[in-house]
């Protein structure tokens, strides 16, 4: 339409398309991101609403759900690792050990065994809640992403999503479509003060648990023969198969793994909030999707890094940004604080801040 | 023998008749007749799954008749002990359903005929047995004979399922139904005449394919197009008579389809020409029903010089409010855009469903509920002045639906061809390459964008329009995905596809009750079989057909028989 346009006009168009539109949004959006959130966060330390105690149970507070998302954020990073898809699904899988074990957890509760024998019983939810989310990550695998590899990108990300609603409403269909409340646990009730810090019984717990299981997982990929045929599938999947890596079983190990980690990352979310329902694991999915992507995708470092930033973020965020710009009920806006760091984090840096340089070999 | 080839086909029928069980969609299936006093939903939707399972194990068999009642005799014998082991279980005086909810005696009684546990066991081994050699005879016989009775036998479903809209259709054209219909299913008359009538429209027309596919090909171009176009125009004179055959509550329906018609087609720009997978389109939607709400309500915080609302100022004209809705909608998209779009795809992806849930958690928060209404939602949208159509009838707004519809229509099919087409075909299948041919890679982008968040925006006027009052609810993920879905099974890309898709996921799930709480279930197992199996959809889109199969030569047929490992 323009091709015919006369020369003066052209020119003018040309002189329009020089205006780089996209860098000036960005520098716009970064300029008021940075003012609002220093203004919002000096106009809340001025008002001085909340003692330099309700901090630190803030932060500590983020602490503990970043340790859960750090969790589930690993079974995105490894997948995406080795098979450059994101696992839309994997909030459901950790939705599903956790709500499989509330029943466990509620017969225990009924013959009184969950707070005579507490140890054994939070052992034996563990394992249950681990074994099914295992479980589902390995059909997940088998059916529904296997006969996609080598598929253009998106095709697995569409069945990924797929996925994730048909298992939901799966479990909805199984269990029910009720909030459930977890039966509670004597001793996790109570407080703990460690270095002069109040926290509750179950945050220390959740963090310890979580710091735990990550060195484990570290070690097993660092240190065990599957743990570098991992490694090595994610850097050539065909020359790691000339080398003798069956590479399927390595993807299964894969998943089986990322599945564990969300099951045991279900049971500490419940000691954190109690609740279980069958849309529960859309949220926590998506945040350690970002936690994931935050701290690099594919590094087991990042997803760590990420999830524990992210969750002090959250709980700390709304708090201290919003408080102070007058806005009501700050908390409630969450979700925006979680989404608005992983669009941020992808727009101005797609690498994530561990695996920056790592992006361009991807 | 073969029957060690069908225990796995037959397990894997069992297991998908026990899952169905368990999620509940049997017993809440059964609820429906199909034909009445015969079979209820859930039932045929077992037998159906024994069918298919002995179908595509014995098409594959030299002994098509016995792998087939093989496969259905194992797959019917596991739920008969399934259903059994859960009867023993219950009268052990365990509590089944305090874990599985859907573990009722409704469905064990479905699952069991109505009769004795022993009895209704071998009733079900056996029924699956008939039905599995019923389905493994099917490849034995000619090729007109089959589709023949396959036609037969899905038209009486069909016809069963389609009761809502026909027995109303009928009523209104003052036709007697109670020959044809009885408390939701067929009657058995109704059903041997639809059996016969089917079986033999197809007989017919098979036999007659060969001198018709004959005369097609010989028939000169002239011709041919005026066929075409006269076959458009009377569909288009079908489907604008349509309201007044089938009364206002299928209207209603029709217009929440022709609905999901124009968001996919908004979506199909962006995700089928574009490329681009846009996860959080609902936010467009909702962009274009707040802004027309808050334009044109007297609930709304806008307000004139004069201190009244437009509304109370005299402006209640949704028309006059759209275009600028629109333009405030592809502004909106042109802004979310232009930051992300330099991103891959997975991840725009999962920055476009941030965004969605970002203005959805914004528009339900108390900080902006004194303009959006929060949770309250914004209500008394007026319908625009009565004058031309009155929006809150049914039959009326799905005339401009599908004005509008058409119009989105006709604008996609002239655009996949033309220079901006072109230049997003060449930028889906290529970006560098495309990059590299001179094509401003990021403008065509928000183009595409931008025009996918107008079309969009329309639909929430509308929508907003036909509700008159809005809800941050209605404008959850679960509408991305629905979109989604909706022009996926229809084949990305095809404008043919987006309508079929949306009659599908739309209206069928509107017109069968029954569906309502499995529907996103449906669209997450559509979503996954279409990519699996067919990921071009329905109805295809050339192109776009070669795209997805680019490279894989003769391979996905044999792909998906992978041996285990």
């Amino acid at each position: 339409m323009a091709d015919t346009a006369p020369t003066t006009q052209s020119s003018r168009r040309l002189r329009f398309e020089r205006i780089p539109m996209r860098r000036i949004i960005l520098i716009v959006l970064s300029i008021s991101i940075i003012y609002g959130v220093v203004a919002g966060s000096t106009a809340t330390l001025r008002a001085g609403v909340f003692t330099a105690e309700d901090w630190q149970s803030l932060f500590i507070n983020g602490l503990a759900r970043g340790s859960v998302y750090a969790l589930i954020a690993i079974g995105y990073t490894l997948v995406y690792g080795i098979l450059f898809m994101i696992n839309f699904a994997h909030g459901e899988v950790f939705m599903a050990g956790v709500y499989t074990a509330y029943f466990v957890a509620v017969a225990f509760a009924g013959n009184g065994f969950l707070n005579s024998n507490p140890l054994l019983a939070i052992a034996i939810l563990l394992l249950v809640s681990m074994t099914v989310s295992v479980f589902i990550a390995v059909v997940l695998e088998r059916l529904a992403y296997r006969p996609l590899r080598g598929a253009p990108r998106l095709v697995p990300l569409i069945t990924a999503i797929g996925a994730s609603f048909f298992l939901q409403y799966t479990f909805r269909g199984l269990y029910g479509a009720n909030v459930r409340a977890y039966p509670n646990i004597e001793i996790l009730d109570g407080k703990w003060t460690v270095f002069g810090i109040q926290m509750l019984k179950t945050q220390g717990i959740v963090i310890v648990a979580a710091v735990v299981l990550w060195i484990l997982l570290y070690l097993f990929v660092a240190r065990t023969k599957t743990g570098r045929s991992m490694r090595a599938v994610g850097e050539d999947r065909e020359i790691a198969s000339l080398m003798g890596i069956n590479v399927d079983r390595t993807i299964v190990a894969t998943f089986a793994i990322g599945g564990a980690l969300a099951g045991a990352a279900g049971i500490l979310y419940v000691f954190l909030f109690n609740q279980v329902i069958f849309t529960m694991g859309f949220l926590p999915g998506i945040k350690a999707f970002t936690a994931a992507v935050l701290g690099g995708i594919g590094s087991i470092t990042g997803a760590a890094l990420g999830g524990l930033l992210l969750g002090i973020l959250e709980a700390v965020g709304p708090n201290l940004f919003l408080t102070g710009a007058e806005i009501p009920s700050p908390n409630q806006l969450q979700p925006v604080i979680a989404f608005g760091v992983l669009v941020l984090v992808l727009i101005f840096l797609p690498g994530g801040f561990v695996g920056a340089s790592e992006e361009k070999r991807a | 023998m073969n029957l060690r080839q069908s225990l796995k086909p037959g397990a894997i029928g069992g297991i998908v008749v026990v899952y169905l069980s368990a999620i509940g969609m049997v017993e809440r299936f059964q609820d429906r007749n199909v034909i009445t006093g015969l079979v209820g939903l859930g039932v045929v939707l077992m037998l159906t799954t024994y069918a298919i399972t002995a179908y595509t194990t014995a098409r594959k068999s030299d002994q098509p008749l016995w792998t087939g009642a093989s496969v259905g005799f194992f797959a019917g014998l596991l739920v008969a002990l399934v259903t059994l082991g859960f009867e023993g279980l219950i009268n052990a005086g365990l509590d089944v359903r305090g874990m599985f909810v859907s573990i009722t005696p409704g469905l064990l009684e479905t699952l069991e005929f109505g009769l004795d546990p022993a009895v209704g066991a071998l009733v079900m081994v056996l029924a699956a047995t008939i039905i599995g050699a019923a389905a493994g005879a099917l490849p034995t016989l000619s090729d007109d004979l089959r589709s023949a009775i396959v036609y037969a036998v899905t038209s009486t479903l069909l016809m069963s399922l389609g009761e809502p809209i026909l027995r109303v259709t009928l009523g209104n054209l003052n036709l007697p139904t109670a020959w044809l219909y009885e408390l939701g299913g067929l009657t058995i008359p109704g059903l041997i005449l639809i059996l016969v009538v089917a079986f033999g429209a197809r007989w017919w027309w098979m036999s007659g394919a060969e001198a018709r596919r004959e005369s097609k090909a010989h028939m000169p171009e002239g011709t041919r197009r005026t066929w075409s176009r006269t076959s458009l125009f009377l569909a288009i004179m079908g489907l604008a008579a349509l309201p007044w055959i089938v009364g206002p509550f299928v209207s209603d329906v029709l217009g929440t389809v022709g609905l999901y018609v124009l968001l996919g087609l908004g979506l199909n720009i962006v995700v089928g020409y574009a490329g681009l997978l846009d996860l959080g389109y609902v936010a467009f939607f909702a962009v274009g029903a707040y802004a027309a709400a808050i334009f044109t309500s007297p609930a709304s915080f806008l307000v004139t010089e004069e201190g009244q609302t437009f509304a109370e100022a005299g402006f209640t004209n949704l028309w006059i409010a759209l275009p600028f809705v629109v333009i405030i909608a592809v502004i909106i998209g042109a802004a979310i855009g232009a930051p992300v779009l330099r991103l891959r795809g997975d991840y725009l992806a999962i920055v476009t469903l941030g965004f969605g849930e970002i203005i959805r958690t914004l528009v339900l928060s108390d900080w902006l509920a004194p303009y959006l209404g929060g949770a309250q939602g914004l209500t008394r949208v007026p319908a625009a002045p009565p004058e031309l159509f009155d929006l809150r009838n049914p039959q009326h707004i799905y005339y401009v639906i599908l004005i509008f519809g058409l119009v989105a229509a006709y604008i996609s099919y002239r655009l996949v061809d033309s220079r901006i087409g072109r230049a997003w075909a060449a930028m889906r299948e290529d970006e560098d390459v495309a990059e590299a041919m001179g094509i401003s890679v990021v403008r065509y982008k928000l183009l595409a964008f931008a025009m996918g968040a107008g079309v969009g925006s329309l639909g929430g006027v509308f929508f907003a329009a036909k509700i008159g009052s809005i809800f941050p609810n209605s404008f959850g993920l679960q509408v991305s995905i629905n979109v989604l879905a909706v022009i996926i099974l229809g084949g990305i890309g095809s404008i043919p596809g987006v309508i079929v898709g949306a009659a599908a996921l739309v209206g069928l799930p509107e017109l069968l009750r029954e569906f309502g709480e499995f529907r996103l279930l449906i669209y997450g197992a559509i979503l996954i079989a279409i990519m699996i199996f067919r990921p071009e959809g329905l109805l295809p889109n050339k192109r776009r057909q070669r795209e997805l199969h680019e490279g894989d030569g003769p391979a996905p047929l044999d792909q998906t028989e992978e041996a285990p490992a």
